[in-house]
């Protein structure tokens, strides 16, 4: 067992062990290492001015994406290379991005540049002609307060058009890639004083673990831990690091649900990253991917894990309406072996699960809509990207011949869990699909939930919303009726 | 190649793109340096009854910590008042509100301090909203009138009258560097203090009072701000005074960095008005007679806050001529964080009001506002004296409004929206133009004035320091631009130094979008006279007995890195050869430049008089898209026409309307500050405070410069730009405004236009609708005085 990290900064190979291990990405990366150039402002993932990249092993060569290095803790960075923005030049060379950043007046106080030239970098890695609209869906993870975005925009667009040198060409890549590869396959277990983490590669024991440090802190991309750590909401000293168990990030689509039935499921391994999971939903689950679109920002996309979102039990969680509407299986390791669970019956209250002590979350098995049920999801939010949702709603019907056979109503940020509004989908049932229908479906929706005012909204938007869900459910599939007759 | 005019890269770019400009947090420090933490108060309202200290100054690592007690000096301060403690003293009045500053050997070691301080409260009622205040009268300082004809009488006679009441909300200035300074001990008493300040004269002023030493021995510097935007202006002076109290009396330096969430909840924001309005107008919508009481939220003590309810008032005419017309102003004591000065200074307040209101006659009249505009805008001949009596010059307005609204196909724009809106069930579209008139100076008459120190080196390379900060709106580079040209040599050729109050005393604050003028204008007069110097030090030398030339200093051409005789082009010296000539022949090359704007003159108490240079003019249209079923906003399209005269940097110009622009939109549709009944900020950080992101900008946001040469009162003909874009996003608000008018009987649209306060307009019905404001009133009368409150920091929530 590995009692020491390794990763490496900017083509330099540095070992770690003790407190190190246990802060923050960018507290090592600016005192530890002095590189001033990444800057940190809200220390909880909302404002990309630390972005660094993160470059991983993946088929043999080293992908990098760009990752809040503020609510990442050293030990899940075991295996990587990081890229700062000093890194990015050659000298005095500027890069491709950096030199577009000069020329098209891309920056102004300064504060959020390095930021935002790791970003676009990390965007330029993975997608190599990208549209205005891709580098505006790739940027939503960094504000900037002075330029109105156009001069970052317009360097980005003039950058794309440069030959861009990848990373892959500034520091060696297969060479690195095969020893990160190597490194990320051994258990590594670090201690400091009371503190310690386990990182094992194998499930069993990670069960075992847990077993004797049920207060354990699981992690898998860290990035809601990382956020509670940071504003003193928790002080965990014990952590369960799950990025390197083996099979748990895995994506995968099976035509047979758990009864056997011939039916799309889809099936994600606890940590499979939004990044992953986001193509696959573009495919199969059109709708559920706008929701992954918009979820939380790149950076957060880039190692955030269902698995994780799932565990949190937000009651603004983005993921579980949809979860709760396809009646998604949890699966649950254990000392006593698997299990599943509903998802529906997986939160017992706010921010309580069905979880006992020394259970973990492996995965979740998602049957996908059928061609017969009509799905919409809905977010909203003060703002459209990287914002947490103020309320959030799916539903689900199934209509034939103009009345409505099945429906499945699920509705997020108006009680302590994501509930599933039941006398709303029995009244549904066996209903003409009408405009009144769906309007009284609001009325008695409203009845079932007990929203608060909060920082996010109040309860009187909250009730407004859910009675205006259904309407727009109803408007939009007359709307797309209209189209398509 | 003349510099000015040409779209140079700012002056730091390359040390922003690779992280090599450094903010005060990435200053290497001694190794004793000590970090600094504050203590907060807990209450918005109370008295302090106990603070021990004992058990948090045995904590291994602190090194100690300091009181209101500890000031040698005084410890209060304030531009207007010396109404605000340094440190709460007996009293504290708002949530976040420093109590204590810990020094100590690492920041885990002011974690541990914290929490072993035991303050006790007594807690008293607070005032947590203007409606409070304005029923208790509690107000700051006087109140502010301006007024022209006899408004009753006209409003009376008037075909048709409205009244209401409007609201906008606050907005935090998020500039992404918090507040910060580092001091540190000099000899003879003296202290050195680097602040990410927007005004380092202030910051020497209220350093040296509150230490109890003579401003000689305090010198305040800053290299750059993380952004300002008007934040840093008064309010970077408490990190400043607590770093300097420290090293005084420590004697090592000291440094402290707020958190984004202690800076959100601890210092001030745009004050959040409230406005009564009343106005009188003929059936072409012509305002006859409009009479406005503003109430601002100060929060606990006076800052800017008076200055700041001036310039509403200045504003309120915006673009448009009011032959009768009366407003009065007043600012409302809160026990909130002091609000203090955002790009804008209460112009933006200001001018949405008079907005709402043109949109409210359109409404009633049942016609475009645009033609309401265009029946009130400020005339060239006639209809052209502002209230407070300033004719209003070179007046392009007319031509910016039928430009932009050609260019923009407005009107065409304006049917199609309507039309579309009839037949979709899904979304609500609307659309507003806008003019804008932001008056140039500081109406504080003083205030106008600016001085530069140029040094020239012996190879020909300039360093330019002036009183301006730089804080990212180029103010630098553009000064750069304009001394490059003084002498002809490349840009490459000058630097401008860090901001220090050692080589530019008495200093105005980088603020009222005038230091290129004030500090670019005195830099250039520097460079008169040292030009005046070396000509005649050319003019020696070029001149030839054999030619006939005689010593003609006024002949002596400075171009391309040389100096030439235009009678004799042909022999020519470089500057830099010119340069080192001087010194053998000891001439200065170091100059001093100053300038007092001229003519500017503004009497408060009468509320008359010329308190601007000139006018920045442009005009706005912004469409917006609603989800009728959830109230999400969207901009499709935004067309921007600014006359900022001028150009000295085209693309820093860019920079600063596009912006200034989308910053406003924030501020328009999407910034919420929400308090909890115990006047605690809710939103205090990215998460729950919503900036605009990259996806909120515009699809198609079009931004043009109107031909404009005849401001030749300013440097090089240019314009003031720094705040007046940010008011065209009012457009955006307008627009909201407009397509609610197509869905709604009435509105009360409110700022923020949010989605859920235009869902609120969209449903308004008896069980729903129910007013923050009234929300915060209840709570706040129901909530009992809390006794002992344990010391919690201000993010605790």
């Amino acid at each position: 067992m590995r009692q020491h990290l390794v990763l490496y900064v900017n083509g330099q190979r540095h070992e770690v062990a003790g407190a190190d291990a246990f802060s923050s990405l960018s507290d090592y990366l600016r005192n530890r290492l002095r590189l001033m150039g990444t800057k940190v402002v809200c220390a909880e993932g909302d404002c990309g001015s630390c972005s660094v990249l993160a470059g991983r092993p993946e088929s043999g060569k080293l992908v990098y994406r760009a990752i809040d290095s503020c609510i990442q803790f050293l030990f899940q960075l075991d295996g990587a290379h990081i890229v700062t923005v000093e890194g990015l030049s050659n000298g005095h060379e500027l890069s491709a991005v950096q030199q577009a950043m000069v020329t098209h007046h891309g920056s102004q106080c300064g504060y959020c540049t390095p930021g935002f030239v790791v970003a676009m970098t990390g965007l330029l890695e993975n997608q190599p002609a990208p549209s205005e609209d891709d580098w505006r869906c790739g940027l939503t993870g960094n504000l900037c307060r002075c330029t109105g975005y156009t001069s970052i925009l317009a360097a980005g667009t003039h950058a794309a058009s440069q030959a861009h040198k990848s990373l892959t060409e500034r520091y060696p890549n297969e060479a690195l890639a095969a020893e990160l590869q190597l490194l990320i396959q051994e258990p590594v277990a670090i201690r400091d004083g009371s503190r310690s983490v386990f990182s094992p590669t194998e499930l069993k024991a990670a069960i075992e673990f847990l077993e004797t440090s049920p207060t354990a802190k699981i992690v898998a991309g860290g990035t809601d831990v990382g956020v509670q750590i940071n504003k003193r909401v928790i002080a965990p000293t014990i952590f369960l690091d799950l990025n390197r168990l083996q099979g748990l990030q895995e994506i995968s689509l099976s035509s047979k649900d758990a009864t056997g039935s011939s039916r799309s499921v889809l099936r994600c391994g606890v940590r499979a990253r939004w990044v992953d999971l986001e193509p696959v939903c573009h495919e199969h689950a059109p709708e559920f991917a706008e929701i992954v679109s918009v979820f939380g920002s790149p950076q957060i996309r880039h190692v955030g894990t269902i698995g994780g979102n799932i565990v949190n039990g937000s009651p603004i969680a983005d993921s579980l309406p949809f979860l709760f509407a396809m009646e998604a299986q949890v699966e649950i390791a254990g000392p006593r072996g698997v299990r599943t669970v509903d998802i529906n019956d997986f939160y017992h209250g706010y921010r309580q699960t069905d979880l006992k002590a020394g259970e973990l979350l492996t995965g979740v098995q998602i049957p996908l809509p059928t061609r017969a049920q009509s799905l919409s999801l809905y977010k909203v939010s003060r703002r459209r990207d990287l914002d947490i949702s103020s309320f959030t709603a799916a539903i689900l019907l199934e209509v034939v011949n103009g009345q409505v056979l099945e429906a499945r109503i699920a509705l997020g940020a108006v009680g302590p869990t994501v509930l599933r509004a039941r006398q709303t989908e029995s009244y549904l049932r066996n209903k003409p699909f009408t405009e009144s229908v769906m309007q009284a479906a609001g009325e008695i929706a409203v009845k079932e939930i007990s929203p608060i005012s909060d920082v996010r909204g109040s309860a009187d938007f909250r009730w407004q919303l859910t009675r205006n869900v259904f309407l727009k459910f109803f408007h939009q599939r007359a709307r797309t009726a209209a189209k398509s007759a | 190649m003349k510099n000015v005019g040409q779209s140079i890269e700012h002056d730091a770019a390359q040390g922003h793109v690779t992280g090599t400009a450094p903010f005060l947090e990435d200053l290497p420090l001694p190794s004793d340096a000590l970090t600094l933490g504050l203590v907060y108060s807990p209450v918005a309202c109370g008295k302090i009854t106990s603070l021990d200290l004992s058990a948090a100054k045995q904590v291994p690592g602190v090194a100690a910590i300091y009181t209101a007690a500890d000031i040698p000096g005084h410890n209060y301060f304030g531009p207007h008042f010396r109404d605000e403690p340094v440190l709460a003293d007996q009293q504290v009045l708002y949530v976040g509100q420093p109590v204590a500053v810990i020094a100590a050997e690492s920041a885990h070691a002011i974690t541990l301090a914290r929490a072993q301080i035991i303050l006790n409260i007594e807690a008293q009622e607070p005032i947590l909203s203007i409606e409070r205040a304005i029923k208790l009268e509690r107000f700051i300082g006087p109140g502010r009138r301006i007024a022209r004809g006899d408004t009753r009488t006209a409003i009376a006679a008037a075909p048709r009258k409205l009244a209401g009441v409007f609201h906008c909300g606050g907005q935090e200035q998020f500039y992404l560097e918090s507040q910060a300074a580092i001091a540190y001990p000099g000899e003879q008493g003296q202290v050195i203090v680097h602040s990410s300040t927007q005004n380092p004269t202030e910051v020497q002023h209220v350093v040296a009072e509150a230490l109890g030493v003579a401003q000689h021995q305090v010198v305040c510097l800053c290299k750059r701000m993380g952004g300002g935007f008007g934040g840093k202006e008064t309010q970077a002076v408490l990190p400043a005074v607590l770093a300097a109290l420290v090293a005084q009396k420590t004697g090592r330096t000291a440094r402290l960095v707020l958190t984004k969430d202690e800076d959100m909840c601890s210092t001030g924001k745009r004050h959040e008005y409230r406005v009564e309005w009343e106005v009188g107008f003929d059936l072409q919508g012509k305002i006859e007679g409009v009479r406005a009481n503003f109430f601002s939220n100060g929060g606990a003590s006076a800052d800017l806050s008076l200055a700041v309810l001036e310039r509403s008032l200045l504003h309120f005419d915006n673009s448009y001529y009011l032959p009768h017309v009366e407003m009065v102003g007043k600012v409302c004591f809160t026990n909130f964080p002091s609000n203090t000065a955002f790009r804008g200074f209460g112009g933006p307040q200001g001018m949405i009001a008079i907005e709402n209101i043109i949109h409210e006659i359109a409404r009633d009249l049942n016609v475009d506002p645009y033609e309401v505009q265009l029946n009130n805008l400020y005339g060239t001949e006639d209809r052209n004296t502002t209230p407070y009596g300033q004719l209003v010059r070179k007046n392009h307005l007319p031509e910016i409004m039928s430009q932009l609204a050609a260019t923009s196909q407005y009107r065409e724009r304006r049917q199609a929206i309507e039309a579309q809106n009839k037949s979709d069930v899904l979304l609500l579209r609307g659309i507003a133009i806008m003019p804008m008139k932001f008056g140039i100076s500081f109406t504080t008459k003083f205030l106008n004035q600016g001085n530069a120190l140029v040094n020239i080196y012996t190879d020909g390379t300039i360093q330019v320091s002036t009183g301006a900060t730089e804080m990212g709106q180029g103010v630098n580079t553009k000064i750069r631009q304009l001394v490059a040209d003084e002498f002809g040599i490349g840009y490459d050729r000058v630097l401008l130094m860090p901001t220090s109050t050692e080589k530019n005393p008495n200093t105005s604050p980088t603020a009222a979008s005038a230091s290129t003028d004030l500090n670019g204008t005195a830099a250039v007069r520097a460079c008169e006279t040292l030009r005046g110097r070396l000509a005649e030090l050319a003019a020696k030398k070029l001149a030839s007995v054999e030619l006939g030339l005689t010593e003609s200093p006024e002949c002596v051409i400075f171009e391309a890195g040389l100096v030439f005789d235009r009678r004799n082009p042909a022999a020519k010296l470089t500057f830099g050869q010119l340069c080192l000539q001087a010194r053998l022949e000891r001439i200065d090359l170091g100059a001093r430049g100053f300038y007092a704007t001229p003519g500017v003159d503004y009497n408060r108490e009468t509320g008359r008089g010329n308190p601007f240079l000139y006018y920045t003019m442009g005009a706005a249209v912004a469409e917006v898209e609603i989800d009728r079923f959830t109230g999400s906003l969207r901009v499709p399209r935004v067309d921007l026409l600014m006359d900022i005269g001028r150009s000295i940097n085209p693309a820093v110009d860019r920079g600063q309307i596009i912006g200034g622009f989308i910053q406003g939109m924030g501020w328009a549709t999407a910034e919420c500050l929400v308090y909890n009944e115990r006047g605690e900020l809710l939103s205090h950080s990215p998460t729950t405070y919503k900036i605009p992101a990259i996806t909120d900008l515009p699809p198609v946001l079009r931004c043009d410069l109107f031909e404009n040469n005849d401001n030749d009162e300013n440097v090089a003909r240019s314009k003031a730009v720094g705040e007046p874009p940010l008011m065209l996003a009012i457009s955006v608000w307008t627009a909201v405004k407009q397509a609610l008018s197509q869905a709604v009987e009435t509105e009360d649209l409110r700022l923020p236009a949010t989605g859920e306060e235009i869902l609120r307009q969209l449903y308004r019905r008896a069980n729903v609708a129910k007013s923050e404001i009234d929300a915060v009133e209840t709570a706040t009368n129901s909530v009992a005085p809390r006794a002992a409150v344990m010391i919690n920091s201000p993010h605790s929530n």
